[in-house]
């Protein structure tokens, strides 16, 4: 039995059980279960190889003694030493803003990964989105839930009643005020060149040329936006070790401490996935090439990890820019790329129609 | 047969009733901006309940996004220091 013969059985299968009834509860529950392990297993991933790849840049070895040679079972040592350890509420704190900050702060991210499609499959002529939800504005959606994610360093910033998280807290209010500006204009400009606000039809407009070749301007202002908006390293003023310890989450012990990490690296992983989606081209294959009957979940997913690499290797090569100097960016240099880009997008979307 | 609407309906009525009342009763400012946040949130959920998503989105995206941040932000600015009894 060859390759192509079990994909079509697979195929098949998925056929079969998205055609019977696709709107199945039981469907989508076992969807969304298998998306949100899917998303841990990839901020797991994420965790892994930033370390690694972190510690093969700057000539260390990195993780190396729990699970032979390559340390693939250190996070999981790392996840049990953060169940075991003592949860530390501080006296002076908000107790309930303490609680509820990662909480907020995985919600957001989960909200996120609702409606991230993998794939798109086309059966007798319908369309079957493989994702938790379908909706007709899921771009807009996640811009919305990802503005949740300020309310948890908000509620850690005050609640832990600390110096130090207060003025994280700040920073992050004052960098994600000016940067969810930028990143609100380009996922604009891919809407108008895509005609629609739905991920599904912005791949699906992106099977001749991806948006990165037709706007690459836009692709650059979002990867900035994204940095800033997930924390990642040229932006992370927030958590700067040198200034803020470890800024808002200073006062968080245990296994609230590994929410509030987790959580950053769910946010990193759903905006890997969000570059993948509107810039990359999602599922379609290379440009000229096609899909190579590769299904295109595992193009998805390629697409991601190569854009994990890029968070990674960034934050290898810089350094941390000043608050001030973050805030500058922001307002005066991508805010007008990004209304460039707009009108850029603008024509081409109309001389393309 | 009830219509089943009836559950969600009364309980983002609840939440939304509830945080408004806390709005105004909340000794500490920074307590009554988070409970504006979340009747910003329950009216999304109305919205929803109307099935109206793109106005449910939008008002996650300009009352809480935008305007919940603002006023907690500002809140935050000038009340930190101020101990409460």
């Amino acid at each position: 039995m060859g390759i192509v013969e079990i994909y079509e059985i697979i195929m098949d299968t998925l056929v079969f059980i998205f055609a019977t009834n696709p709107f199945s509860p039981w469907i989508r529950g076992v969807l969304g279960g298998l998306v949100i392990g899917a998303v841990f297993g990839g901020a797991l991933v994420m965790v892994y190889l930033e370390r690694k790849f972190l510690g093969d840049m700057q000539s260390r070895i990195g993780p190396n003694r729990v699970g032979g040679r390559f340390g693939v079972l250190q996070l999981i040592a790392d996840a049990i030493k953060l169940f075991t350890k003592e949860d530390i509420i501080p006296a002076k704190a908000d107790k309930w803003l303490f609680i509820g900050a990662p909480i907020v702060a995985l919600t957001s991210g989960f909200l996120m990964v609702a409606v991230i499609p993998f794939d798109l499959l086309i059966i007798k002529g319908n369309e079957y989105a493989v994702a938790v939800s379908r909706m007709d504005i899921s771009i807009l959606y996640i811009e919305a839930v990802s503005g949740l994610a300020i309310f948890a360093t908000f509620m850690a910033g005050w609640g832990s009643s600390s110096k130090y998280a207060v003025l994280a807290a700040f920073r992050n209010v004052a960098k994600m005020i000016g940067y969810e500006i930028p990143m609100g204009i380009s996922i604009l400009s891919v809407a108008v060149m895509a005609y629609s606000l739905d991920i599904v039809e912005i791949v699906e407009a992106q099977s001749s040329i991806w948006f990165i070749i037709a706007q690459p301007l836009g692709f650059v202002i979002f990867f900035i936006a994204l940095l800033a908006d997930v924390g990642r390293i040229p932006f992370d003023q927030t958590e700067a070790e040198e200034e803020l310890v470890a800024g808002w989450a200073t006062e968080y012990s245990g296994m609230r401490w590994g929410l509030a990490f987790f959580a950053e690296y769910l946010h990193a992983v759903v905006g890997s996935f969000i570059v993948t989606l509107i810039f990359l081209g999602g599922w379609n294959g290379l440009p000229f090439v096609g899909n190579l009957y590769i299904p295109g979940i595992f193009w998805v997913i390629a697409k991601t990890i190569i854009v994990m690499m890029l968070f990674i290797w960034i934050r290898a090569a810089l350094p941390r820019y000043r608050i001030d100097q973050v805030i500058d960016i922001g307002w005066k240099v991508l805010i007008p790329l990004a209304l460039l880009n707009l009108v850029w997008s603008t024509i081409i979307g109309l001389m393309w129609a | 047969m009830i219509d089943l609407q009836i559950i969600p309906f009364a309980i983002i009525s609840i939440i939304m009733i509830g945080s408004s009342i806390m709005v105004v009763k909340s000794k500490e400012v920074v307590h009554s901006a988070f409970h504006c946040v979340i009747t910003m949130m329950a009216a999304a959920g109305f919205y929803v309940l109307l099935s109206a998503q793109f106005i449910a989105v939008v008002q996650i995206l300009v009352y809480v996004g935008a305007i919940g941040v603002m006023i907690l932000f500002a809140v935050m600015l000038t009340t930190r220091n101020q101990e409460v009894e």
